[in-house]
């Protein structure tokens, strides 16, 4: 294993981490974000391969091959692969960790930023907007891009930090934050899924009360019952076309639109 | 209400800029954010901002579809039914949403086609880098993005000038079915909620579940409130877990040790 002087500094490091946001600029179906590794590393390579075109030209024309990846711990496997370059390792051994690092990045990414952190911004900024607040969006934006430009720094200045050998207690560590952002999102999720579900029936009935013939409404009814009892159902329902039936979102978006318009018409359901 | 170009081209870029954060993961291609800068260019920033919310929340689950396919995108949403609730007061954000779906459904087609197109441009981009054609590289390295921008461009310039053929449109549908659009508008949410928790609901979630179903319907508590419920919920599941499991975490770490040596 050939040992070299590392050229890089924290400036270059930090300038890779602001790169990450071009890894998905050409983004397709050959190599999906294959092009765009190569492009968010390239002045570092340059850097540190100054003097040898060739070896440039060789380890940055390498890169371009298929890799598929969440994008915000992404910058954790920039920062690794760049100070592996850096003093000397061997390419294969580079390459080795970039690709065992593919698949549990993009596990703890998802459900870090796409499961726990979207829904449960989305669902208070929302609510929020919902009762007049019109600059909710913008905190909401603010918020997501705050946290998520928090975790790509910590994330590239892991990579650089600890190497390869506590990959481990890592992804440990990413699991309980990714477990506690998960049951915040769903309590609130669930919570606010029942009442932003409108599902009113207009069904009435005549019922005799103190010798008075009154018009009773059966959501009136049900409400005693239970609140929020048909959005309850309805999203159970179709937690269970997407769990059990594998319906996609298209299908089931249909079958509402149909089944919706036409108990609508006969009076069934109100808006 | 007839929008001015100067207006539509505004839009349009919104819709660029908006339509880039999906390449670039900085969360702008949101339903709620789009509706925002719509709202604004447009002169309706409240009526914008509260489909926005609408919107919002029946996309939120989509955007996370399982690997590979690609869900109802919310720029269809947040571009045309923005326009729609703005130019249509007697429209409520449900009926705007519900119209505005097959804009959601169009936007997914675009995005496979694009990836299509651009299926081959690993091996020309590997080349480019191999006879130095940095410069060339730099052109290919960006493609999507581009395309992604010029589509938002025409889709969001496109729909604020034929606004006058959108409200004809909606003008011809009758009452009955207008109705039916806003209830199915109240129905749609569902799909949303029930996607985000088909990827996220585990056995150990369920108490969460429960909590928020209780504070919301029962307690009436407001959403940040809810939040501070999901956290007490949250750090009490990671102590006790962790008190539970320490045994286990230890004996892994001393194998870890082991290995190393």
């Amino acid at each position: 294993m050939a040992s070299r002087k590392p050229v890089l500094t924290k400036r270059d490091y930090f300038i890779s981490i602001l790169r990450s946001y071009y890894l998905q600029n050409s983004q397709n179906y050959g190599n999906m974000q294959g092009t765009g590794v190569a492009k968010t590393i390239w002045p570092e390579l340059r850097k540190i391969y100054k003097g040898d075109e060739a070896k440039f030209r060789e380890v940055a024309s390498s890169n371009v091959e298929f890799y598929n990846t969440n994008p915000q711990p992404y910058p954790f496997v920039t920062s690794l692969m760049l100070a592996m370059y850096d003093s000397g390792q061997s390419e294969e051994d580079v390459r080795a960790m970039k690709m065992a690092l593919m698949g549990p990045l993009a596990g703890i990414g998802d459900a870090l930023s796409q499961f726990a952190l979207a829904p449960l911004f989305s669902t208070i900024f929302a609510s929020l907007a919902l009762q007049g607040v019109v600059y909710a969006p913008i905190m909401f934006f603010i918020c997501m891009f705050g946290i998520t430009f928090g975790v790509r720094n910590l994330m590239g200045y892991l990579g650089w930090k600890v190497g390869t050998s506590i990959i481990d207690t890592l992804s440990d560590r990413m699991a309980a934050l990714a477990d506690i952002a998960s049951t915040v999102g769903l309590t609130v999720i669930s919570g606010l899924s029942v009442s932003f579900v409108k599902v009113n029936l207009g069904l009435k009935y005549s019922a005799q009360i103190k010798g008075k013939t009154q018009l009773v409404t059966v959501q009136a009814f049900l409400d005693k019952i239970m609140p929020y009892m048909l959005p309850l159902l309805l999203i159970f329902f179709v937690y269970w076309l997407i769990t059990k039936k594998k319906w996609t979102a298209y299908k089931i978006i249909l079958l509402l639109l149909v089944v919706g318009v036409a108990l609508s018409a006969m009076g069934i359901l109100v808006p | 209400m007839t929008f001015t170009i100067w207006q539509a081209l505004l839009v349009g870029l919104w819709a660029a800029f908006c339509f880039a954060g999906q390449v670039w993961g900085t969360y702008t291609n949101r339903a709620l954010f789009i509706s925002f800068g719509v709202g604004l260019i447009l002169g309706d920033l409240k009526t914008a901002v509260i489909f926005g919310a609408t919107a919002e929340l029946a996309f939120m689950g989509f955007g996370v579809g399982p690997g590979g396919s690609t869900p109802p995108n919310p720029l269809g949403p947040g571009i045309v039914g923005s326009i729609l609730a703005i130019t249509m007061h007697k429209l409520t954000p449900a009926a705007a949403l519900t119209l505005s779906y097959p804009f959601a459904m169009l936007v997914p087609f675009i995005i496979t086609l694009i990836f299509t197109i651009n299926s081959g441009s690993m091996e020309s981009a590997r080349k480019a880098i191999k006879e130095g054609k940095y410069r060339k590289f730099n052109l290919m390295s960006n493609v999507t993005l581009w395309e992604f921008m010029l589509f938002a461009f025409v889709f969001g310039f496109a729909a604020t000038l034929s606004t006058s053929a959108l409200r004809a449109f909606v003008q011809i549908i009758p009452t009955w079915l207008m109705n039916g659009l806003t209830v199915v508008g109240g129905l749609l949410p569902a799909v949303g909620f029930a996607l985000i928790m088909s990827t996220m609901l585990k056995k150990e979630y369920i108490p969460a579940v429960v909590f928020g179903y209780i504070c919301v319907a029962y307690l009436k508590i407001p959403v940040i409130g809810l939040t501070f419920v999901g956290i007490a919920i949250a750090l009490n599941n990671y102590y006790n877990n962790k008190k539970g499991s320490a045994v286990n975490v230890d004996s892994e770490n001393a194998g870890g040790a082991e290995d190393g040596i």
